[in-house]
């Protein structure tokens, strides 16, 4: 019995939560968090990948240079 | 009909030969874009000295793509809260590749310790040109990034500006003469929350560059360059700040010279500088760098080499 009482005030306090956080939560809200998290995400991607993308475009423009030219030092 | 043609033609013709006298206001050149508006001054006036050693080696690997390996070692100034410069030796290695073409350009530099500096720029059209700017950093809230949009009309040049931490800057600038243009920007920074507009002109002709800024900041910058000949230019700056009262004037040469050039300037704040590009051979430059600044007791050398 009280483990049903908990289960269901913790049901209840669940659903009102869940009812609020979807009243607060705006579209604009949800645009914003988005936008964060692809900026992010952008971030990364470029921190990692961008001297790699100049390194694929560039290997293969004409005329071709081979991998010796690029991981040679001279 | 037939009798207004000719003389229409007749006019025509006679503009152009007066083209010398008279200014073709339909027909202005397109003006030097607003961030460059100082360049000539800025060449002798800006040279960047550097202290300690500096060795680059630029690797061809084809007309376009280009991978580049640079060092540096020496004394980086942090920057303190008393008046006197902390420096800490510092070493580091920057790798870059770099891709040039017509329409698009790409430059990537990264250091041993993960910091990037990425730089794009692209015709999206003949008219419209897209630049990027971003450096990225492994600390959090480090990193900036900026988008420049420009749009080049014939004789005016419109740009909008976006960073990250909410800036936006708009400029505008327009050949007014043959030799005059005038501008103006806006800018609107989000985090410290401020806002200023500035007006610029700027007037040349083949032998002297003047140009003037004013902004809302409260800095006022003009400057003076002359040619003297192909080989020397000399110039003149003078900032001041109403606000905060700072002045600074400044007079600088440029010698163009065969094998060297040499890049001096002079300050009122009693910093006198020099930079010497010596070319050694086909590909081989000599740099050496000298800064003293007699008011703080800061001296500065740096010597280099350019490979490639």
């Amino acid at each position: 019995m009280e483990s049903t009482i908990s289960l269901k005030t913790k049901g209840k306090g669940k659903g009102s939560k869940g009812a609020s956080s979807s009243d607060d939560k705006s579209k604009f809200d949800f645009v914003k968090e988005w936008s964060n998290w692809s900026l992010k995400k952008a971030k990364v991607a470029t921190h990692y990948g961008f001297i790699p993308l100049i390194i694929i475009i560039g290997m293969n423009s004409d005329p071709k240079p081979n991998l010796f030219q690029l991981l040679s030092p001279v | 009909m037939a009798d207004l043609l000719p003389p229409l033609t007749a006019a025509q013709v006679d503009a152009k030969t007066k083209v010398d006298e008279k200014v073709d206001y339909s027909n202005l050149p397109s003006p030097v874009p607003y961030e460059e508006l100082h360049r000539e001054a800025f060449m002798s006036l800006k040279a960047d000295n550097f202290e300690g050693l500096r060795f680059d080696f630029t690797k061809a690997l084809n007309q376009k793509f280009s991978l580049s390996h640079s060092v540096m070692m020496g004394p980086t100034e942090v920057p303190s809260q008393s008046a006197e410069t902390i420096k800490i030796p510092t070493a580091h290695y920057e790798f870059g590749a770099n891709y040039f073409e017509p329409k698009l350009m790409l430059i990537g530099r990264v250091m041993t310790d993960g910091r990037l500096n990425a730089r794009l720029k692209a015709d999206l059209t003949d008219k419209l040109i897209v630049k990027a700017n971003a450096q990225i950093t492994n600390e959090p809230h480090l990193s900036h990034a900026m988008f420049n949009f420009d749009y080049m009309g014939s004789d005016y040049r419109a740009q909008l500006q976006l960073g990250n931490s909410a800036l936006i800057g708009a400029t505008y600038i327009q050949s007014v003469t043959n030799r005059l243009s005038l501008g103006g920007e806006v800018f609107w920074a989000g985090v410290p929350r401020k806002s200023g507009i500035g007006y610029a002109a700027r007037y040349e002709s083949d032998k002297m560059v003047a140009t003037a800024q004013v902004a809302s900041t409260g800095a006022v910058v003009m400057n003076y360059v002359q040619k003297i000949s192909e080989k020397v230019s000399l110039a003149t700056d003078f900032m001041f700040n109403y606000f905060s009262r700072d002045v600074t004037a400044s007079v600088g040469y440029d010698y163009i010279l065969r094998q060297a050039r040499v890049r001096g300037k002079i300050d009122s704040n009693g910093v006198a500088s020099a930079l010497v590009e010596e070319r050694l051979s086909m590909g081989l430059n000599f740099l050496l760098s000298a800064e003293l600044d007699h008011k703080k007791k800061d001296y500065k050398f740096g010597f280099g080499l350019t490979v490639g």
